[in-house]
């Protein structure tokens, strides 16, 4: 081929994708996507890098998908002054990340530790954490340029989310029947779970207002609940668990540390289930006991009693706002946390 | 630094700019040669002393090889330099999987030892780049070509990035002529470039990450107990994820030395039309298996000494070769499996007299490419067509051996293909199950069709618009499918 033929391909394929692009872009705009960031383990690690920041400074946060949702990051840096570095993981047990923390000798700040007790207590849900972990000590100095670089394009094109909008994303929800006894994640529902570059998850208005979409979440949440093989521990093996724990959070403590557990609201099927499955004084009660930490669990303060979760599980963005001026208050009056601003609320 | 990823994006168009920019030839190649010390770096900066102290006692020792007419210090500089190269090699590739060996072996016979096990990272593109040298040196020892004159040439062949981490593995005769005179990328060498590096990430981006690593990873890390179809089904996303992630990365590599100005021998020639196994060998890896047969089964003798020293040769070469690909047992089985089938066809072949001989035939007088040999180009016709499906289905088989990392789970598997497993539960989803199907079908036909010419030979019988379109969908596909950054699956050999 002569090289003008050539060339007039290229002009031709590069013309054709700059203006579908645009077009895909505006489509989705109109359509109501906004900004998202993908959670993965750049981005965490990302967040990981912050953690040596002084115990006056900054407040690390460690969890499962709750504290992502529940703490709006900016109320509590606005009203603070307080730099909240979010390290909770979806799904996930944050023990691993807790000893991990607590093996780093350079680590002495505060550390928040949120208390989804199905998740907690499952050793299981280990994989993300480690995932990240692995990521954050083999990270390359190829794998670090691109984090500036993927993040530079995220934060400018809706398009590039890849839980919703990547190629294999909506090939999966394409409406293809399966064989009985095949189990497929059907996914969550575009406007659950948008995540900002704090790693801060939000669910959308239309979301908050959507009982549909709702309730495929809610569905979500039972089908894991029936997938899951084995039942919550009990006795010895909770025993265990919370032994690991405190020697996790003794050596933090050793150094200068703080560790403050966090027990965030759930409503409907999900609090009916936690308090059936994991009754309070055989969980809660005794993590704080054998750590001797202190906690805050929502049902002994009625102003962050009474949230409805959309989906039974986490804030929406308004009530987060809301929940998250009430925890600074309570830490500030109660638990005795002094923040670098004055807490005037 | 992965071809798919922004960095790469980033670091290729400073490079494209400085390599066009009016210096002087010497000063472009130290370009190159810093550019590929940064592309390495990205990985793991302190490995890169390993890459200059095997560029830097190769050049000397293949040298002082080549003047050296005492056969005594000749054969003594060569060991310095085995051992120097294939110590190293040794040392981080195969150092946890000989310990490992030995600690079985010792306990099995009573005696009670328990060392720590060795945390050794295996450096990137090692395996590549000690095959590049190891050749100079055995080339030098054996004087088939002149020394390179000049350092900055040598390390630039060593180094040079595009084939620097997982090939294609190239010899000096093949890339160091082209840096002793200015090379520069024609128009018609810098869009083919592109087109070739568009048309590798597509093969790994899209193909290999985005279509088919679901599958295999879901079905090779089940306990191997499936139902026969998801069992088949994830072995062919195996088959096609292999083919469109190492297909992908040299379809790139090329690519990228061409819109430099630079040629790089072909890897791949359509392996899934292969017709037999020596056809395969000639068409998958064609650098590997072009080292293999040069290095390795003519130095034991290849046939020159009888037939069963012939069979045997096959068989260690190909062993060694599984060996190559990772220190796990696994890897030695795929290797004797292919061994096994090239020793099968190679009865044939000598019952019927046939004159394809089983891994060495070429008839190629360019050292270091085996390629397309005229022999290869058997007629499309209905009964060799089923001889290359009979073929793809063995292969299948051996992939097993390749991706399962236990010997176990791999049983479970092939048994799991072939219905000896009570009946399982399905685990494949419907649209994983046609994803894999469409993909490795029109794979197939795509090689059959394709399987006597190259793609740069069809690129320009396409009218302009068309080629335009099908580059657009496949920027557009790799755009959407956001897999970027993840390891090309031959990095870990």
């Amino acid at each position: 081929m002569p090289a003008s033929s050539l060339a007039k391909s290229a002009i031709f394929a590069a013309v054709l994708v700059i203006i579908s692009i645009i077009l895909w872009e505006l489509f989705l705009r109109s359509k109501g996507f906004e900004i998202t960031y993908n959670d993965d383990p750049s981005l965490w690690t990302n967040k990981r890098d912050m953690v040596y920041e002084p115990a006056d400074k900054a407040t690390v946060f460690i969890g499962s998908s709750r504290i992502k949702f529940d703490l709006d990051i900016p109320t509590w840096e606005g009203i603070t002054g307080n730099h909240a570095i979010q390290l909770a993981c979806v799904g996930s047990n944050p023990v691993p990340i807790l000893e991990n923390l607590a093996a780093d000798n350079n680590f002495k700040g505060r550390l928040v530790v949120d208390v989804t007790e199905g998740l907690f207590f499952d050793k299981s849900a280990d994989q993300r954490p480690r995932d990240n972990m692995k990521y954050y000590t083999e990270r390359t100095p190829s794998q670090r340029a691109s984090f500036y670089v993927n993040q530079l394009l995220e934060s400018q094109f809706v398009m590039l989310d890849k839980e919703w909008l990547s190629l294999g994303a909506m090939m999966d929800k394409l409406p293809v029947n399966n064989r009985p006894g095949v189990y497929k994640f059907g996914g969550f529902p575009a406007g659950f779970g948008r995540v900002n570059f704090n790693r801060q998850e939000y669910m959308t208005d239309k979301f908050s207002s959507d009982t549909v979409m709702q309730n495929i979440v809610k569905n979500i949440w039972v089908a894991c609940i029936k997938a899951s093989k084995e039942p919550p521990p009990t006795g010895a093996m909770v025993d265990t668990m919370i032994m690991s724990v405190k020697i996790a959070v003794d050596k933090i403590q050793a150094r200068g540390g703080q560790v403050f557990f966090i027990r965030t609201p759930s409503s409907g099927g999900a609090k009916i289930g936690e308090t059936m499955f994991f009754p309070r004084e055989k969980y809660w009660d005794k993590l704080l006991a054998v750590t001797k930490c202190p906690g805050l669990h929502y049902e002994d303060y009625p102003a962050i009693d009474h949230f409805i979760c959309p989906e039974n599980s986490h804030l929406s963005l308004t009530d987060a706002k809301t929940f998250t001026i009430n925890f600074i208050k309570i830490l500030s009056e109660e638990k005795g946390w002094k923040f670098p601003k004055p807490i005037a609320l | 630094m992965v071809f798919n990823s922004y960095t790469f994006i980033v670091f290729f168009i400073l490079i494209l700019i400085l390599h066009n920019l009016p210096f002087s030839w010497k000063t472009k190649k130290i370009n190159l040669l810093l550019a590929s010390y940064v592309f390495y770096a990205a990985w793991n900066p302190p490995f890169i002393l390993l890459l200059w102290l095997s560029t830097v006692v190769d050049f000397f020792v293949g040298r002082a090889l080549y003047t050296q007419d005492n056969v005594a210090k000749k054969r003594l500089l060569l060991v310095v330099s085995l051992i120097g190269n294939l110590g190293m090699l040794c040392f981080f590739k195969y150092g946890t999987f000989v310990l490992d060996n030995f600690v079985t072996l010792v306990n099995a016979m009573g005696v009670n030892y328990h060392p720590a096990r060795p945390n050794i990272i295996l450096p990137a593109g090692i395996s590549f780049y000690t095959f590049t040298t190891l050749c100079y040196t055995i080339d030098m020892y054996k004087r088939k070509s002149e020394p390179v004159k000049s350092m900055l040439d040598f390390s630039l062949f060593v180094t040079f990035f595009p084939h620097l981490v997982a090939g294609p593995i190239v010899r000096p005769p093949q890339l160091v002529p082209q840096f002793e005179t200015e090379h520069k990328a024609t128009q018609n060498q810098l869009l083919q470039g592109l087109f070739l590096m568009t048309l590798g990430l597509f093969m790994k981006v899209v193909l290999a990450d985005s279509m088919l690593s679901a599958t295999a990873n879901t079905v090779f890390g089940s306990e191997g107990k499936l139902l026969a179809l998801d069992a088949w089904m994830g072995v062919l996303a195996f088959s096609g994820q292999i083919f469109f992630d190492f297909a992908g990365y040299s379809t790139c590599a090329i690519g990228v030395a061409m819109t430099l100005g630079f040629v790089l021998p072909q890897n791949f020639f359509y392996p899934y039309a292969a017709i037999g196994f020596s056809d395969f060998w000639r068409r998958w890896h064609i650098t590997l298996s072009a080292w293999l047969r040069d290095y390795l089964y003519i130095p034991l003798g290849g046939n020159r000494n009888g037939k069963v020293r012939t069979y045997i040769n096959l068989m260690i070469t190909m062993l060694l070769g599984g060996l190559w690909h990772g220190a796990n047992w696994t890897f030695v089985v795929w290797g004797g499996l292919h061994g096994f089938y090239l020793w099968v066809e190679k009865v044939i072949a000598d019952y019927r007299h046939d004159k394809v001989a089983a891994i060495e035939t070429t008839a190629s007088e360019e050292v270091g490419v085996l390629g397309p040999v005229p022999e290869t180009f058997k007629p499309k016709n209905f009964r060799n067509f089923s001889i290359a499906l009979f073929t793809f289905f063995l292969i299948n088989v051996t992939w097993v051996f390749f991706r399962a990392n236990t010997f176990t789970k791999a049983w479970y598997l092939l048994k799991s293909m072939f219905g000896f497993m009570a009946k399982e539960a399905p685990m494949l989803t419907t649209l994983s199950i046609i994803k894999v199907s469409v993909i490795v079908t029109c794979m197939v036909i795509a090689h059959w069709v394709m399987r006597n010419t190259k793609v740069l030979d069809v690129v320009p019988k396409l009218s302009w618009w068309l080629l335009g379109t099908v580059w657009t969908v496949m920027l557009l596909l790799i755009i959407l499918s956001q897999e970027s950054s993840s390891s090309f699956i031959y990095f870990q050999f």
